[in-house]
């Protein structure tokens, strides 16, 4: 269908759209019309993400495609949905338009060399794919012929090289698998072809990484024009982004990888000494010039760029006692025996980068310039080694990083050194941690380089805390609520077990003998009353294997078995998948199931359970972080003294976001029910309670606020009996929540008569 | 606090049957240690199930009025009859339908029928409901045949062979209350599946299942099973009395029956009710083919015969197999000894109507269209349409074949119950 937003003619590929829709690109033209950035929150399960596209490139029509959308996605299988949504909106446009819109990932997802792919990590694959394609080895196969090279990556820098703008992707909506099936029927690399087609493309499709860490947005998003639109989906852990971007953790076994590496290095050196000094020469003379790097790269030797943000990237010659490979060995030499000793500490050292970087200066003689051209010079010094097997020095780099990070920021940043895990003191296992507080510093780049930024997801609650983290000002922030036919979410707040007494994780309860039981009997109840799928969210692992070993030893645990099958998360992914396939298998076939999960987990952040895989999710206790974790507090006290957030504050809205998002997976579309149960009696408190989405929170009835267990499976019993009710999907009256065609004529002109 | 509810618990109503108050008395011992009791207190029950504000309502002066409940049964009454009217086909496309259905009923006897969320437990309402169903399902289609299973302790059991007479059915459900264990949903479809595939090809083969369990145990794949009922054409429907399942969803959708949740007692009833009517033909069925019947003649009074179904002797009454002469006890039936169907000619007729609905009459508005006058009684019981003292008119109906008018009651009379219409059919003997 089409439809006006405000006077644009919006391609829409459903017949009908739901209200909030029609609002929510009411509000993204806005944004886009005042070229500022935008703050979205609207549920799951109401069509986000093609409104969002509808509207973007309705508007980029209108403009002519003047300007393209980055779209970021989490994952892979998001991305998949992303482009599948997008193709259905192709082929409701109108005909003339050429749109090209493709997805880009790692070299994992995209290569169809057999050869490459047999590698099993990410890595593996990206070095395996440089061992075939990197400049000196095609140079090399170019004189002796039997040197292997990748024959998808000739035919395709062939077809490139004949004409450079030649379009080589006719329009169209790439996934990751139509460009694997292009490039084989082509014999082109997908890989390289996507990269060199996001430039053409209208609509890109990638990770977060790709425009957040430094590393990998230098070398991939670098030639994105100004007036691109950027969108974050499920962006509600953006900040975590941002800051996992800019921190590196140092164990022993990296330290003593990059030993490894080192010697590894120093031979090669040796070895080109004696064969090839020229090449050391040449090498040594572009660096007295000033070009940490060799001018224009290959696209297939460009590897991870410099950690650190381009503006903050010197734009110096790289100082002389490092210029000479030897003398640069021997600096990082140093570097890694200095942070050996570092590791060896017994005691807990939270230190600043400038303090940090002074010890280093005093005890191994690195001054801080040195350490800030870490990166660029190691980067240099492989080209010159010609080292293809990038994943094995994985170690140095991340040494390299280290350097360069600590050294350029002297804010924002804290380096921690614990000898071991808090909650395992008896097992040393020395980390050295550099940890960003501050998420503004990765994602300002993005803000201050692109017009339109648009941050979305289905929790973003409050509303107002996501500009302070990120240091930004959005000219729209929203909260959309979801228009249902029915009351098909019953979110419902439990407070005291069946004896009345109140129940909480709360530090100084949660292994209270009484608490467990209440608890307990909680799920006992709720699996005699509630069919199909059951999901439970426990705060942490540690507290779901001491209370699911009370249970079994309570008999509670046994009694649940009776009605349902138990699964549980573990940290071991093959494990978990499993048990989530056998999970959904037990769903299917009327046994029915609880599965026991973490906030914060895996399974927290990316499995849906809609439908039956999901009728009741039971979210015992406040997520609440791990309080006593140096890292946390570091970063509370730097949100306490730069952006004047109170440490309660950001941690109740942590907790918080975690717990609707761990809630929220049971619900992915309105034709779905499910019941949401917070069993902790903190969650009746103001303060906590505000801060859940609004699509929960006006559900929440007063009357569902302060729960006893026999209360809450007296209501979960009448609503699942409602919910079973067949219903009129479209609604009636007032609350038309299906609009056709006509209905949204009527409504912007109902909409213009009250101008 | 909420103490021991048990306290003020005399006023409760349904007067306590001998079980229920056995079970009040154990509370009262267990007062002390069994406070974390599953929500059964009377006070609480009064609340929970009654509802009693509910049938109250607010007019526009602010009085607090009981619901009209008369209207409501009646807008209800007629959302029904269209809906029938309009998934049977249009009216002018003759249907088929399903007269002769072979149709097992299966009741769950699991752990979960004992739950007390409907009084006195579900068990025990299903039971009263099914007998209700089972002599309503014999009225409206006689020349069918039920048989009832059950599931408990992950088995399944068969209670009663297929059969025609609804006393039997009753009488062998009633023995058989108890529950314990598991229900499973494979076992007793792997059960019905093995008897309903040896029915004649005529027959409609149908399973009812009334689940109470949320919780299906089964010993392999009801998947697998779930498709071989598809490919046996057994029409699969499930009444559940908690909440909805997705596998007898998954069930109902593939074998083409209807899945539906009982809200409470009443609305258990009407659900059952609405699979007494035959379903319309399954499409590969709808060929039609001819059945051999018999007609038995009553037996003599007086006359000692020996009787096949129960094999002993019988003194009066029972009918004569028109082929081998047996004694059958009653109809309809399926010859013992030579297989003949047998039926009676009454039976015969009971089942025509289900293939000529009456048409739903049309709603007409209490004023009528201007320039037009509206007859002031109903053509069926002669009762003026306008109610006394100038109270608001009633509904009114309007057959679309002969144009006259009824008032509501008759019009209820007329499709449930006459299944033909007093004004055509005066028209058709008038022109005659």
């Amino acid at each position: 269908m089409k439809l006006e937003v405000e006077g644009l003619t919006v391609y829409f590929p459903y017949e009908s759209i739901y209200p909030e829709q029609v609002e929510y690109m009411r509000e993204l033209k806005r944004a886009l019309d005042a070229g500022g950035h935008a703050l979205l929150e609207m549920p799951t399960g109401t069509g986000k993400t093609a409104a969002l596209l509808s509207l973007i490139v309705s508007y980029s029509i209108h403009k002519n495609f003047k300007f393209k959308l980055l779209y970021c996605t989490r994952t892979v299988h998001e991305m998949e949905k992303t482009l599948a949504e997008l193709r259905l909106l192709a082929s409701h446009l109108p005909t003339p338009t050429s749109l090209l819109a493709l997805g880009l990932s790692s070299r994992k997802n995209l290569c169809v060399n057999p050869h490459v792919l047999s590698a099993q990590s990410r890595d593996s694959v990206d070095a395996a794919c440089r061992r075939l394609t990197a400049s000196w080895v095609r140079s090399l196969a170019h004189d002796s012929p039997q040197v292997p090279t990748c024959p998808f990556f000739e035919s395709y820098d062939r077809a490139a090289s004949a004409g450079p703008d030649a379009l080589l992707l006719p329009p169209g909506v790439y996934t990751l698998g139509d460009l694997r099936s292009f490039g084989r029927s082509k014999g082109w690399c997908p890989y390289f072809l996507a990269r060199q087609m996001i430039r053409y493309a209208n609509v890109v499709v990638y990770s977060y990484q790709y425009l957040l860490d430094p590393k990998v947005a230098t070398i991939i998003s670098k030639e994105m024009q100004k007036e691109c639109v950027v969108v974050f989906d499920e962006a509600h852990n953006i900040d975590n982004v941002c800051i996992e971007a800019l921190s590196v953790s140092i164990r022993k076994q990296t330290l003593e990888g990059a030993t490894r590496n080192l010697t590894q290095m120093s031979q090669e050196i040796e070895r080109l000494k004696a064969t090839d000094a020229g090449r050391l020469r040449a090498e040594y003379n572009r660096l007295v010039d000033g070009l940490a790097q060799r001018g224009n790269l290959a696209i297939t030797d460009a590897w991870l760029g410099n950690p650190a943000l381009p503006d903050d990237i010197l734009k110096e010659a790289v100082p002389g006692n490092i210029r000479r490979a030897e003398h640069f060995l021997s600096v990082l030499r140093r570097l890694v025996q200095y942070l050996k000793s570092r590791l060896l500490t017994e005691k807990v050292e939270t230190e600043n980068p400038v303090n940090f970087c002074a010890a280093i200066n005093s005890q191994a003689g690195i001054d801080q310039k040195m350490l800030k051209f870490c990166y660029d010079r190691l980067h240099s010094l492989m080209l010159t080694l010609e080292i293809t097997n990038t994943d094995e020095f994985m170690h140095i780099q991340t040494v390299c990083d280290f350097a360069t990070l600590v050294s350029t920021y002297a804010r924002g940043f804290s380096i921690i050194i614990e000898p071991y895990d808090e909650r395992m003191p008896t097992i040393p296992d020395p980390v050295l941690q550099l940890s960003c507080h501050d998420a503004s510093l990765a994602i300002k780049p993005v803000f201050d380089r692109f017009q339109s930024v648009i941050i979305t997801s289905g929790t973003l609650s409050p509303i107002d805390l996501y500009p302070r983290l990120l240091n930004f000002s959005p000219v729209i922030s929203r909260s959309f609520t979801m228009s249902l036919t029915r009351d098909c979410i019953c979110p419902m707040v439990l407070t005291r077990g069946s004896d009345q007494l109140p129940v909480s994780t709360k530090f100084d309860m949660r292994s209270d003998p009484g608490v467990v039981r209440n608890y307990g009997r909680l799920l006992l109840e709720m699996v005699a009353a509630v069919p199909d799928g059951i999901v439970c969210f426990f705060v942490s692992y540690s507290y779901m294997d001491g209370i699911v070993n009370s249970w079994n030893e309570m008999g509670i645990l046994q009694d649940v078995m009776q009605h349902k099958l138990v699964f549980i998360e573990t940290q071991d992914v093959v494990k978990t998948t499993l048990a989530l396939d056998n999970y959904r298998k037990a769903c299917d076939c009327g046994r029915g199931a609880v599965f026991f999960s973490v906030a914060r987990g895996k399974v927290a952040e990316g499995i849906d359970f809609d439908r039956h895989y999901g009728r009741l999710v039971i979210m015992f206790g406040v997520p609440f972080q791990y309080t006593l974790s140096r890292i946390l507090l570091a970063r509370l006290e730097y949100l306490r003294e730069t952006f004047q957030i109170k440490e309660g504050d950001f941690l109740t809205f942590d907790a918080l976001r975690q717990a609707a998002q761990c809630v929220g997976r049971v619900i992915r579309s309105k034709a779905d029910y499910g019941m949401m149960i917070f069993a902790d009696k903190r969650y009746s408190r103001h303060d906590k309670r505000s801060k859940l989405p609004g699509w929960i929170l006006s559900h929440l009835h007063d009357a569902h606020l302060n729960l006893s267990t026999d209360m809450a499976l007296h209501i979960a019993r009448e609503f699942l009996r409602r919910m079973a009710q067949p219903y009129d999907k479209t609604g009636c009256g007032s609350k038309k929540t299906l609009l056709s065609e006509e209905d949204v004529m009527k409504m912007s002109e109902g909409a213009m008569d009250t101008y | 606090m909420y103490g021991a509810g048990v306290a003020f618990q005399p006023t409760s109503s349904a007067g306590g049957s001998s079980k229920e108050k056995k079970r009040r008395d154990e509370d009262d011992e267990e007062e002390e240690d069994d406070n974390e009791g599953k929500g059964t207190d009377a006070w609480e029950r009064a609340y929970a199930d009654e509802r009693s504000w509910e049938d109250l309502q607010e007019d526009e002066s602010g009085l607090l009025r009981p619901i009209d409940t008369k209207t409501l049964v009646h807008a209800q009454y007629r959302k029904r009859l269209l809906l029938r009217s309009s998934t049977g086909g249009s009216v002018a496309s003759r249907i088929q339908k399903g007269l002769i259905r072979y149709f097992y009923i299966v009741i769950d006897l699991s752990r979960a029928a004992s739950e007390t969320d409907y009084r006195p437990s579900r068990m025990a309402v299903v039971a009263k409901q099914a007998e209700a169903f089972i002599r309503e399902f014999f009225d409206q289609n006689p020349l069918s045949h039920v048989g009832l299973v059950t599931m408990k302790d992950g088995l399944a059991h068969r209670l009663t062979e297929i059969g025609g007479s609804p006393e039997a059915q009753i009488k062998a459900l009633m023995g058989k209350l108890e529950c314990c264990g598991e229900a499973s949903l494979q076992n007793a479809l792997e059960l019905v599946h093995g008897y309903l595939s040896q029915i004649p090809s005529y027959g409609h083969r149908e399973v009812l299942i009334l689940s109470s369990a949320l919780t299906t145990c089964d010993p392999g794949d009801v998947m697998e099973t779930v498709q071989r009922c598809k490919r046996a054409k057994i029409r699969c429907s499930v009444i559940g009395l908690s909440a909805e399942v997705f596998i007898c969803k998954h069930l109902c959708e593939e074998t083409g029956g209807t899945y539906t949740v009982a809200l409470n007692e009443s609305h258990f009833k009407e659900l059952l009710l609405e699979h007494a009517p035959p379903p319309p033909a399954i499409a590969e069925y709808a060929a039609a083919n001819l059945i051999k019947m018999g007609f038995p003649q009553r037996g003599a009074e007086g006359v000692v015969s020996i009787c096949s179904c129960h094999k002993e002797a019988k003194v009066g009454g029972g009918y004569t197999c028109p082929r081998c002469k047996v004694r059958v006890c009653e109809l309809p039936t399926e010859c013992r000894t030579c297989g003949l169907t047998l039926v009676s000619s009454p039976h015969l007729a009971r089942s025509y109507h289900h293939l000529f609905p009456v048409a739903p009459f049309d709603e007409v508005s209490p004023h009528g269209r201007p320039g037009q006058r509206l007859p002031t009684t109903c053509f069926g019981c002669q009762q003026s349409f306008v109610g006394q003292g100038g109270a608001q008119p009633s509904l009114r109906t309007s057959c679309p074949k002969c144009n006259q008018f009824f008032c509501i009651d008759c019009d209820i009379y007329i499709h449930e119950s006459l299944h033909n219409c007093p004004g055509c059919e005066s028209q058709h003997n008038s022109s005659v």
